[in-house]
């Protein structure tokens, strides 16, 4: 027998085939700010005013632009095309924009166009941590990752008119249709590359495919290339620095001396001395043409993961997760607290006098550096001795003397979302509760996307007893905050597993007994705008044939599916988004999915145009959208018992197992115990031999049918479960989880209470 | 079987200590994993106290049911009684216990000494359990009525809460492990204690108890498919994680994976590998107490082939000399015979099937 399983990235190989998730991210009313901690800061050229932009990228997912003066920041453009963290970002040349992400793409942008994603290079196959450039040739590019995967792109070939692209290019999948009539010629190529696989990648169209830079043997974290692009270091968990020609992706040398990852690398722009920052507190100072390590800098107390220097290479700025921000001679190894703050530093940039910090929080601030006079800092005193072992610099804080730090506020700040960084899901599974950053506690309703009530900074867990509530509703979605909103996530087909009663949305002009699907409604509101446009765009005959949207081969192989797919109880196939369902217009949610091609992306919901299909959406989100077909529910229905009370005298009405929806309220079971006990006594004499079950769904799931229950009757019926009265409005799946509490089926008491 | 025990004696002469009894105990098919596993516990000398002050104190309540606990009190208490030196026991009351408590060991099948070792101390954790929370009971009065009805406040459905009870067991076997996480983005390093009875091994071939040890605290990086969930990010990030030993316990028991699962196979199979061990052993790696040394005093061996057939045996070190229990058989053997036959197993089993492959090693805790 052949073994497939546990060689390396196999995992998707042996694991049943998944289907496509759709996840939707709730939006924060503030789109111009950031709602993630910030990964890097990128700074372009001056333009003809004088200034440069500055552009950052966030753990939001996006890439913004900013225009910068003195006491004033504005949000010029929102990159939106990552479906993960943003973790790096250069800017090559004058007008290109590069972004690298933990969905292991790398993206490219124009600097100053309409915020649409170029090209998408998919060649990692994890996530991507750094990249670099060089000043000199905007050509060249070199990116890095997890697992050890370095390549070096010719920019100039990735970027060329698609009709000579390779399957390592593609246009990117969210806004191919929209901006380029190439899209369709891309199409075909697009399923080729998904299934990246660096070695042993061909390239048909030579060129275009990036250099790979093997040796690698774990993870990169840090990367930095010299100003003509002939030299490259990386650097990693190996804890050594490795030197490449960037030209033909071979190994120079490699550097040891750090004893932990090696998360900042600088080389001065001639390419002799590099500086490399390690989670083992230390900086190192090496002379790449001798080979060794010129001085190490015991400056931080803590991990070192953020260096940049001075353009003449005689003074770094490093910091890291002790939050410190020091300037160091290197020649003197004079140091110089100049700022702490208040969360860990990703990432500075220094321009003029200035330097832009990058915190894991969503916010960024503007320090004065005196970046062209650095020796103007260190002369205004309060500097110490960097020494040279680890510990050196941790003893210095142990013995007390606490270094003072020269600015106690930044002189600039551009703000951010909080972002969220606890989460409870409520029991009625239409409620998230939310704590962001800055402690705020807020209740957000998902269904509608919105947030709905702003506890200010009160105690979570708290919050979170006080709103609990005994109801049992089946986990239709999944959440996490990775992005510092909430993103939900739909899954088929456990999604369709929870319905509601219309009278509980507050939903009108529906049946008492019509079941509202959650996830359809949520879907149908979440693609309502694409809806619209679809229609216009190829007129109503689409919704009602499936032609257009299941094609070929596709529909052939799931026409077996689409045999067990119920198309739901009430058959009108209506388009109306309820009011639980409405999504903001003003703050839209994003959706972040994949269809049959492409991989996946993201949007905001009112950006979709209405030409995305099953290659871009999910098939079943589309069948339930268009066609009103969902894929088969299990455990949407819950058996019970019913018995009378012990020692009650009544007759047995019924000894078989019944069956009922989840979200069958109590008094439902109060009128089919009225009904039943009617109708035995106009049998009288028979002895009730009902079919068991059949009853119950005619009668009570789908309103009674037969005897309309005496009002006055009802009062007197009372249902109990584990010793207790159970109230009328409590549903069965509540009772089974709350008072039943045993995975045995339920079981059910009634007991008639005597009329006086 | 006299003939046996008055050769022990005979080998021991005015050496025998004082008040010990070597008693084999008899098979009564396929129970040798059983035997050779309450040799070694009835010679792991504050269990063997334990035990027969738990017998003594409970001898009045004779109204009780029979569980593992009596039974195995009982047992040890016979050995301890018995008039001879030596001689042999059959621990039928225990092992029809045994039986009836687990199907697992109802049959004739051959079973692992390592698996009946833990479910033996659990279980008589469970009874100590039990019996302590009625004894408390017991003192406060009344027990308070059981409530119906369970508050909001509660949360989760049967949510029952039990505080954890030190018992003697744990006293003497429970140790405490630390699982240490570094996440590689945030660098935050979350910590997870948790108890052990007995650290299982993962073995190579010619290599050591230390050597082991040393890869069982050895860094490991979960990346790629295998990322960690790491709570400061939000997110999957990669992470460092590793195992320290933060409280060794009194009684160390080191279990070795001689029994891997391949999968081709769709079976076990046994690992025949060489892996010596110390007769001292010096915990390095642990937290708390420093270095914590360790002697052997009680090795149960594996022989043969595969984990579904073979046989069990134990070497025991009692006052200072080596004994070798097998089924019915008790015999004096030479320390350094403990070492160099165990220990280079490999040689020695090439051409026969009584290779060495799998002990537990019980290791007593010395200083």
């Amino acid at each position: 027998m052949h073994r497939v399983a546990s060689s390396g990235n196999t995992a998707n190989s042996t694991r049943p085939r998944k289907e496509k998730r759709l996840t939707y991210l709730l939006s924060y009313a503030d789109d111009e700010k950031h709602c993630a901690g910030i990964n890097c800061l990128a700074i372009s050229k001056p333009t003809l005013d004088g200034r440069g932009h500055l552009f950052t990228g966030s753990r939001d997912g996006t890439l913004k632009r900013w225009e910068v003066n003195e006491n004033s920041a504005i949000c010029s453009a929102t990159f939106e095309s990552h479906v993960d963290w943003v973790n790096d970002a250069v800017i090559a040349g004058d007008n290109v924009l590069v972004s690298c992400s933990s969905d292991t793409t790398i993206k490219t942008w124009n600097c100053w166009s309409e915020e649409t994603c170029t090209r998408t290079l998919r060649q990692h196959s994890d996530y991507v941590t750094s990249l670099a450039t060089a000043e000199k040739n905007s050509n060249v590019l070199a990116s890095a990752g997890l697992g050890g995967e370095v390549f070096i792109w010719d920019l100039e070939t990735v970027l060329a008119p698609v009709s000579k692209s390779s399957d390592i290019m593609e246009e990117d999948s969210s806004n191919g249709f929209i901006s380029s009539a190439n899209a369709t010629s891309v199409g075909s190529l697009r399923a080729i590359n998904s299934s990246t696989s660096i070695s042993t990648h061909t390239n048909q169209s030579s060129g275009s495919a990036p250099t790979v830079a093997k040796g690698h043997k774990e993870s990169v974290y840090a990367l930095a290339m010299n100003d003509t692009g002939t030299l490259l270091v990386s650097g990693g968990t190996e804890k050594v620095v490795r030197v490449w020609d960037p030209r033909s992706g071979s190994k120079t040398t490699k550097l040891k001396g750090h004893t932990d990852n090696i998360r900042a690398l600088l080389l001065d722009s001639t390419g002799r001395f590099c500086l490399s920052g390690s989670s083992d507190s230390m900086i190192r100072l090496w002379d790449l043409g001798q080979q060794r390590c010129l001085h190490s800098y015991a400056v931080h107390t803590d991990s070192v993961w953020a260096l940049s220097s001075t353009p003449s290479f005689t003074h770094v700025y490093s910091g890291g997760r002790d939050m410190s921000l020091y300037l160091t001679d290197l020649t003197t190894r004079e140091s110089l607290l100049l700022c702490t703050e208040e969360h860990p530093i990703l990432k500075m940039v220094l321009q003029d006098d200035n330097i832009w910090i990058a915190t894991t929080d969503s916010s960024i601030h503007r320090w004065p550096a005196d970046g062209r006079n650095p020796q103007k800092a260190l002369q205004r005193g309060g500097s110490f001795l960097a020494g040279n072992l680890s510990f050196s610099r941790a003893r210095v804080s142990l013995e007390g003397s606490t270094l003072v730090p020269v600015y106690k506020g930044p002189e600039f700040t551009i703000p951010g979302t909080p972002g969220i960084v606890e989460h409870e899901i409520l029991n009625n599974r239409t409620h998230v509760l939310t704590k962001d950053s800055s402690g705020s506690v807020k209740l957000w309703e998902i269904t509608r996307g919105i947030m709905v009530e702003d506890y200010g900074k009160v105690p979570f867990d708290q919050k979170k007893e006080e709103l609990f509530e005994m109801v049992s509703v089946p986990a239709w979605f999944t959440v996490d905050t990775r992005l510092g909103s909430l993103s939900v996530h739909l899954d088929t087909p456990q999604c369709f597993s929870a319905e509601m009663y219309p009278v509980d949305l507050s939903i009108s002009g529906k049946a008492e007994d019509d079941k509202v699907n959650l996830a359809r409604e949520t879907l149908k509101g979440l693609l309502a705008h694409w809806l619209t446009k679809r229609r216009k765009r190829f007129g109503s005959r689409t919704s009602s044939s499936n032609g257009d949207v299941l094609s070929g081969r596709d529909f052939a192989a799931r026409s077996l599916d689409h045999s067990r797919i119920e198309v739901d109880g009430n058959a009108d196939n209506d388009s109306t988004v309820y009011p639980p369902f409405e999504f903001s217009p003003v703050s839209p949610p994003s959706i972040i999915t994949e269809g049959s091609q492409g991989g996946p992306w993201r949007k905001k919901i009112t950006d979709l145009d209405g030409t995305e299909d099953e290659k871009d959406i999910p098939w079943w989100c589309i069948e339930c959208v268009l066609n009103n077909r969902l894929p088969p529910r299990e455990n949407a229905k819950l058996s019970f018992y019913l018995h009378p009370c012990e020692g009650l005298t009544v007759q047995m009405l019924t000894q078989g197992k019944l069956n009922a929806p989840r979200i069958l309220r109590i008094h439902k079971v109060v009128t089919y115990v009225i009904e039943k006990m009617a109708q035995d006594r106009q049998s009288d004499g028979l002895g009730g031999e009902d079919a068991p079950g059949l009853p119950l769904r005619q009668s009570a799931s789908d309103g009674p049918r037969g005897l309309k229950a005496n009002p006055k009757f009802k009062s007197l019926i009372e249902i109990w479960c584990n010793n207790q009265v159970l109230p009328p409005d409590m549903s069965l799946a509540t009772v089974r989880a709350y008072i039943w509490k045993k995975p045995e089926d339920l079981i059910l008491n009634y007991r008639v209470i005597e009329s006086k | 079987m006299g003939a046996t025990g008055s050769k022990l004696e005979k080998a021991l002469g005015d050496q025998f200590p004082e008040g010990e009894r070597y008693f084999g105990l008899e098979n009564f098919g396929n129970t040798c994993y059983c035997n050779s596993v309450l040799q070694a516990l009835y010679f792991c000398g504050p269990f063997r106290e334990q035990l027969l002050d738990y017998y003594a104190n409970n001898k009045g309540s004779g109204d009780a049911e029979d569980n593992l606990l009596t039974c195995l009190a009982d047992l040890f208490t016979q050995i301890s009684s018995q008039k001879k030196k030596t001689g042999v026991i059959a621990p039928k009351r225990f092992v029809q216990r045994l039986k009836k408590q687990n199907e697992l060991f109802r049959s004739y099948m051959h079973q692992d000494a390592h698996e009946f070792l833990i479910f033996l101390l659990n279980e008589l954790v469970d009874i100590l359990e039990k019996e302590a929370r009625a004894a408390k009971n017991d003192s406060e009065t009344l027990s308070p009525p059981e409530k119906i009805a369970n508050g909001p406040k509660n949360g989760q459905p049967n949510g029952v809460h039990k505080e954890p009870l030190v018992t003697w067991v744990h006293k003497i076997f429970q140790g405490i492990l630390t699982n240490e996480t570094r996440c590689l983005r945030c660098e935050t390093v979350t910590a997870r204690e948790e108890p052990f009875i007995d650290l299982s091994l993962d073995i190579e071939q010619n290599s050591s108890i230390t050597s082991c040890l040393k890869n069982f605290s050895s860094t490991e990086t979960l990346n790629a498919e295998d990322k960690f969930f790491c709570d400061k990010c939000c997110s999957l990030q990669e992470a460092q994680k590793r195992m320290k030993i933060k409280k060794a316990p009194q009684i160390l028991v080191i279990h070795l994976k001689r029994f891997k699962y391949i999968e081709q196979m769709g079976r076990h199979k046994k690992l025949s590998y060489r892996v010596v061990f110390p007769l001292e052993l010096k915990l390095i790696n642990s937290v708390e107490d420093a270095d914590a040394e360790y002697s052997l005093f009680a090795v149960v061996v594996h022989v043969g082939s595969g984990p579904n057939h073979g046989h069990y045996v134990s070497l025991v070190k009692s006052h200072n000399h080596w004994l070798f229990f097998d089924d019915e058989n008790v015999e004096m053997i030479d320390e350094s015979a403990v070492q160099t036959f165990f220990g280079s197993a490999q040689e020695y089993s090439s051409n026969t099937d009584h290779g060495e492959a799998r002990w537990d090693g019980m290791v007593r805790y010395a200083l």
